[in-house]
């Protein structure tokens, strides 16, 4: 588990992110931000365009269906995805395997960069903790109720050019800008 | 394991060690570039939609049995909603789904809870599914829109104005960013 510095500031932690990436000629944001344009056609061509959301409920299905047998078969949205293990699942398993991969080529630098700066009004543990879980709960309901999230609506969608994609990214940074900009905000007061 | 499984899997690892290098494992880049106090996050997610439009766009014009494209179906309530509902928890988490789980395999306690209350918010829609589809998916429901079939113009030109546009945002941020960092001295 990463310890965390919590005098070190977002830019100090930004640097090393930048002086343990692979190139040094590169901006971070455009190697990488570039990279990501490379997946995304990589899995159009091959199979679908990245979407990361489904699988989360594909997987509690497969999990709750082994657990409780006939529950993928009494749930109707169970039944409209799929409670199986396809691409999408094996996708975030990859997900999290390459983020594991890229940390341990990291070496040590990784300690400090992965560490998770967060403003005042969750700076204890508990509520910090919370807040992500309660946070990610929110994620995932609203990526669902909308068909997808920051990946199938917006990597995917917009780079589609589909009016829904468009109509999610704009919903999703009004109310992630309002509430972000209030909790940091409240954060610098506190400082 | 049959090849769309190892395809996929070969996609994630690559998505997520992107995304762990570009810095999203840490909760901050997303709240800080909600909040606009840093742009890395508005940067690496334009450049990359950028990259991927064009991307579809040559492969549907040029190689169109190879161009494997999904366009989502515009249900307006739901799209809504839903939008709104996440960007709240984007911003109380600092993660998107994806993320998350970039700080999952990064070691990171805050993005394996954001999996787990993922997890559990995808249980509770299962089960909310049916009283949500009649009120949120079903009425107003556009179909598959895209935004040159909406205007009746070819998805390459689009796709490359659209591309410029985006890039000429990138370069306009990072301009910013610079005079900001030159202004702190």
């Amino acid at each position: 588990m990463i310890t965390l510095n919590r005098s070190q500031t977002s830019q100090e932690v930004s640097r090393e992110v930048q002086a343990v990436a692979a190139c040094p000629r590169l901006p971070n944001w455009l190697l990488w931000g570039g990279m990501i344009g490379l997946v995304q056609i990589f899995a159009i061509a091959t199979v679908q365009p990245l979407g990361v959301s489904t699988a989360y409920p594909q997987l509690v299905g497969y999990l709750v269906d082994k657990i409780v047998p006939g529950f993928a078969e009494s749930q109707p949205y169970l039944q409209k995805i799929g409670a199986k293990i396809g691409w999408e699942v094996m996708l975030i398993i990859g997900i999290a395997l390459g983020a594991l991969l890229s940390r341990l080529l990291q070496g040590r630098a990784a300690t400090t960069a992965d560490a998770c700066e967060v403003p005042q009004p969750f700076r204890s543990g508990f509520a910090r903790g919370l807040a992500a879980f309660v946070g990610g709960f929110l994620i995932l309901f609203g990526a669902r109720l909308a068909g997808g999230c920051t990946s199938g609506h917006m990597l995917s969608g917009i780079a589609q050019l589909a009016i829904s994609g468009f109509l999610f990214g704009a919903a999703a940074f009004a109310t992630g800008v309002l509430i972000a900009s209030l909790l940091l905000r409240r954060a610098n007061s506190q400082a | 394991m049959e090849t769309t499984h190892i395809l996929g899997l070969i996609t994630g690892i690559l998505f997520g060690f992107a995304l762990h290098r570009a810095g999203f494992s840490r909760c901050t880049l997303v709240m800080r570039g909600l909040a606009f106090k840093d742009f890395t996050m508005l940067k690496v997610m334009l450049t990359a939609i950028a990259v991927g439009m064009v991307g579809a766009a040559l492969l549907a014009t040029f190689f169109p049995d190879h161009a494997h494209l999904k366009v989502k179906p515009l249900y307006v309530w739901g799209i809504l909603a839903g939008g709104l509902i996440f960007g709240v928890g984007m911003a109380v988490a600092g993660y998107c789904p994806g993320t998350a789980l970039v700080g999952l395999g990064g070691g990171v306690r805050d993005g394996i809870l954001a999996v787990l209350g993922g997890l559990t918010g995808s249980f509770v829609f299962i089960l909310a599914y049916p009283a949500l589809e009649p009120v949120f998916i079903e009425p107003l429901n556009f179909g598959k829109v895209t935004l040159h079939e909406l205007f009746g113009v070819g998805y390459l030109p689009v796709a490359l104005v659209v591309a410029a546009m985006l890039i000429g945002i990138v370069l306009w941020l990072n301009r910013l960013e610079a005079k900001a960092q030159q202004a702190r001295g």
